[in-house]
């Protein structure tokens, strides 16, 4: 006798489908909201404040509807809709296996009646009927097996059996999914690592805006992009070196979708550009006492590079865009319009000298005492790369619940189970007749042709053989 | 299939339409031809089987098409139908050859812009349409594919075509098999929507109840452009257009130029009220039990299409010509129907819808005989919707991957993805309703409806008025 305690009702109402329904309503609801209300952790808040009335957001963002995705009844609500998959489940899936375990091979008289899909033939000889079921069964390549005790032999046959657990399977993924989305949500992170060429680092800024150091550390080799013919990007590319423990473990040249992974950490190229560094500067060096001494000297990043003999020259500033105020250079902005390149010359014979090299303004380069004068020949940035960080060990549980789903829905929708029966029965008004018998769970149209044929084929048999049967009586007769 | 009975008009051998749309098609592809022959003088002879002149042949068999399974739906004559297939899968093939000229020259599958997903939605039209006349039998279903892939390759004609190149976050292939998918899966979704509505026709629904949804559904339209683009003065809003560079104008990243089309938001907010006129006709005969209300409303919905046509004249007439004022910047702009390629679908939705309506009102009695039984509809569309909802699943998946390879994260809530997950909730909510509960008939036909419903503001709605990442499709 079942207790009607409220557990046990509340448990019968959390398994049945109309409640399931209505949670799947509720989520689709709550999810619409969130899409048209601006929502805190996409939007920036000066808009969130500028697009709605204050009393208005005070509302919102007490109901949670500002960040409905992490909202506490949001995931109540998909706790529910788990909680009732999961007991809807366990209610019908005994049913499922009994199926599964136990088929229901042998008919009684009372299922002889009620089966909607069935026909009666009339037949002299009961092997031989039995036989010729067989046979009419293989013609649509299913194969019957006897089952029952010598006189009470009948035929069954069944195909996709395994098709009544598909719907098990589609619930089970989706809580597959579920699962991997909330390992996720406790255990992964998200965000953004940038560095410059050359650059070494463990950190990473989350979007949580905490910081988190990493048990190993990437470096920013080299990298480089391509545009198209109108400017937009085509490519950004970037060589990166995982350092771990000291020792290099790993190289990986990534591009845009094709991120380097190491110990479950992926690293994505998410932008590229140029930072304030330079990468190299190639001058033509000229000698102030005499100007037909001219040497072409590359230097790269802040390393002293030799003229001659004698001095050296280096990269002591860069400023990408300079403005004089008060006889000071400051920088304007980052955007290389109008650069600055501060110089050191270290003679042996003069001593160590300064000097600012302005490439878009050469009468007013090199001032100072410095022996050499320098003109800009060219120069390139280092660029930076933009590194999108992610951790997210439950996607595992998701990509496995999406093919376990495709695996479901294929046997949901596209096996078929169906059952045969065959048996010979005294019929109170045919007499001795085969009783056949079909069920299919779905796409009952197309099975029932299946079935007409077979009964079709039984009966052509059975007329071949009495027209051979009265010939060869008639033979006989004549002999 | 029931024939139409011949023995009632008996001079009705059904020649004449099939001579004249022969012609016709004939005729425009000669022109074709002899545009492509004869070139401008001094310049070399211009190869025929390029992009434009292929979908300028696709137009012309689909338009014939059309005409020949109109017919049909009226007459019942089954040369008109077979005619009809013929020219669908000539014009098809057409398509496809075209589509794959455009993914070879523009080194990628044709979902970059909105002139190639119209392409490759007219060509999945295209296909179902000859699947669903094999497979289903519903030979009836062209008459609305057909003109549908027609206004498509139309609204083709009138938008940029330069092939764009795909920045790096696009050049992926899981990007290529999730955008498929989306075709496939709202294509499948688009013909179930087809079916449910044919399952309402035979299942006897009022003539009166399809006046009210359409006028329901072509007043959302116009609501909605309204709500988004009604400026105080009467003006309507649109985006400016940048002729040189082909595309939007942008005040700052992410931020459109809108100009202001003065007058056009009054002619709008008329043809609205027009078009909701016969809405509330029905619901005062609905509440008031007069049945000559419908009649009323029947009259409004002739004058609204009139009106939609009007409207929709002068939107394609200002918008190709003129300089407009902005409220956010000095100066005059332009705009082009290609800046407000939703605002364009809309009104031909509209009007297109209305068209349809008409047409069942006219010809409820041979659509009845025509079309498969109540119950047969009832079962095909639950097959359809057992195609697309695997289809969707699968869209989903596809797109969580793409995105997880591309931003690193495979859910973000982001409002496309959040509409898909809705889609495919009501989906979901239809199988278990018909499978589980056993409920069939009516109240199935309308959850495919609504599922539909849900599929376009998945499609146009987010797009329109949810920016966002998805902002380019």
């Amino acid at each position: 006798m079942p207790t009607r305690n409220p557990l046990s009702r509340v448990l019968r109402t959390l398994s049945s489908i109309k409640t399931g329904v209505i949670l799947l309503i509720l989520v689709v609801i709550a999810s619409a909201i969130g899409t048209v209300v601006l929502q805190r952790p996409t939007t920036e808040a000066d808009q969130i404040e500028r697009t709605y009335s204050p009393s208005a957001l005070y509302w919102l963002d007490k109901l949670g509807l500002t960040d409905v995705f992490h909202a506490w009844w949001f995931v109540v609500l998909l706790v529910l809709v788990a909680t009732s998959i999961v007991l809807v489940s366990i209610d019908r899936f005994p049913r499922a296996w009994k199926v599964l375990t136990n088929p229901y091979k042998v008919t009684d008289s009372h299922f002889r009646a009620v089966l909607p899909m069935q026909d009666k033939i009339p037949v002299a000889d009961e092997d031989a009927a039995l036989s010729l079921a067989e046979r009419a069964f293989q013609k649509v390549h299913l194969k019957a097996e006897r089952v029952g005790p010598g006189k009470e032999a009948s035929l069954y046959a069944e195909r996709n059996r395994f098709s009544v657990l598909a719907v098990y399977i589609i619930h089970a993924s989706l809580l597959l999914i579920f699962l991997g989305g909330i390992v996720d949500a406790l255990v992964g992170y998200k965000g953004f690592l940038m560095l410059v060429k050359g650059q070494t680092l463990s950190q990473v800024e989350l979007s949580t805006k905490k910081v988190k150091e990493l048990p190993f550390a990437i470096r920013f080799d080299d990298g480089g992009r391509e545009n198209y013919a109108d400017g937009s990007p085509k490519k950004w590319w970037s060589d990166l070196t995982v350092i771990e423990d000291g020792k290099e473990v790993m190289k990986k040249q990534i591009v845009v979708n094709d991120p380097l992974v190491y110990r479950g950490v992926r690293f994505y190229q998410s932008t590229f550009g140029d930072s304030r560094k330079i990468d190299s500067l190639t001058l033509l060096a000229i000698l102030k006492a005499d100007p037909k001494v001219r040497k072409e000297v590359t230097l790269r990043g802040n390393a002293a590079t030799a003229i001659d003999d004698d001095a050296t020259v280096q990269i002591t500033n860069f400023i990408p865009d300079y403005v004089i105020r008060d006889g000071q250079i400051y920088a304007r902005s980052n955007d290389p319009v109008n650069p600055a390149i501060q110089l050191k010359i270290e003679s042996k014979k003069a001593g160590t000298t300064g000097t600012w090299l302005l490439p878009e303004d050469p009468q007013n380069s090199n001032a100072g005492p410095t022996p050499w004068a320098f003109a800009y020949k060219s120069g390139e940035l280092a660029p930076f790369t933009g590194l999108s960080v992610s951790h997210e060990p439950g996607q595992w549980g998701v990509w496995g619940g999406v093919l376990l789903m495709a695996v479901g829905l294929t046997m949901a929708f596209y096996c078929v189970h169906r059952r045969y029966w065959a048996v010979v029965v005294n019929d109170p008004k045919l007499g001795t007749v085969l009783w056949i018998g079909m069920q299919a769970d779905k796409n009952r149209e197309h099975y029932a042709d299946e079935f007409k044929e077979i009964a079709g084929h039984i009966r052509n048999e059975l007329q071949i053989q009495s027209a051979v049967g009265t010939t060869e009586e008639k033979s006989l007769a004549h002999a | 299939m029931a024939r139409a009975t011949v023995e009632e008009h008996p001079q009705k051998s059904g020649y004449a339409l099939l001579v004249a749309v022969t012609i016709g098609i004939v005729f425009l592809l000669f022109v074709a031809f002899l545009n492509t022959v004869k070139p401008a003088p001094g310049a070399p002879p211009a190869p025929f089987f390029t992009e434009s002149n292929l979908l300028y042949v696709a137009l012309i068999l689909y338009a014939g098409a059309s005409a020949l399974y109109i017919g049909f739906g009226v007459t019942g004559l089954d040369r008109y139908v077979k005619t009809a297939s013929l020219l669908t899968l000539l014009g098809f093939l057409a398509n496809t050859v075209a589509g794959a000229h455009r993914w070879y020259s523009a080194g990628h599958p044709p979902f970059a812009s909105v002139y190639e997903m119209l392409l490759s939605f007219v060509w999945t039209v295209a296909l179902l349409t000859l699947i669903a006349e094999r497979k289903y039998k519903v030979q009836v279903i062209g008459s609305v594919t057909m003109p549908l892939a027609v206004v498509g390759v139309v609204l083709m004609q009138l938008l940029p075509n330069e092939v764009r190149p795909l920045v790096p976050a696009l050049q992926s292939t899981w990007l290529h098999i999730h955008v498929t998918l989306a075709m496939l899966a709202y294509a499948a979704c688009a013909l179930s929507f087809a079916l449910a509505t044919m399952f309402l026709i035979q299942d006897n629904m009022k003539t009166e109840t399809f006046q009210a949804a359409t006028s329901a559904m072509v007043s959302a339209i116009y609501i909605a452009i309204l709500a988004t683009r009604f400026t105080g003065a009467g003006g309507l809003s649109l985006i400016a257009w940048d002729f040189q560079n082909k595309e939007e104008v942008f005040l700052q990243r992410g931020v459109r130029l809108f100009v202001t089309v003065p007058d056009l938001g009054w002619l709008f907010a008329i043809v609205t009220l027009a078009v909701f006129a016969p809405l509330v006709f029905y619901a005062w005969g609905r509440v008031k039990h007069d049945e000559s209300k419908y009649l009323l409303a029947s009259r409004g919905v002739f004058l609204s299409i009139a009106l939609q046509v009007l409207a929709l004249a002068f939107f394609v007439l200002r918008a190709r010509g003129g300089f407009y004022h902005s409220a956010d910047a000095d100066g005059t702009f332009q705009t082009s129907l290609a800046a407000s390629p939703f605002i364009l679908a809309g009104l031909v939705s509209g009007i297109f819808a209305s068209l349809l309506y008409l047409m069942m009102v006219w010809r409820r009695r041979d659509l009845e005989r025509l079309l498969p039984t109540a119950d047969a509809l009832d079962r095909i569309t639950y097959k359809t919707i057992g195609i697309a909802f695997p289809l969707l699943t699968l869209m989903i998946a596809a797109g969580a991957y793409w995105a997880n390879r591309t931003w690193g994260s495979y859910w973000s809530w982001d409002p496309k993805e959040t509409w898909a997950a809705i889609t495919w909730l009501v989906y979901a909510a239809y199988l278990h309703m018909r499978v589980t509960r056993g409920m069939r008939g009516r109240v199935a036909a309308y959850f495919a409806i609504g599922g539909f419903a849900v599929v376009m503001f998945t499609f146009f709605g987010v797009t329109y008025l949810l920016p966002g990442l998805h902002a380019y499709a």
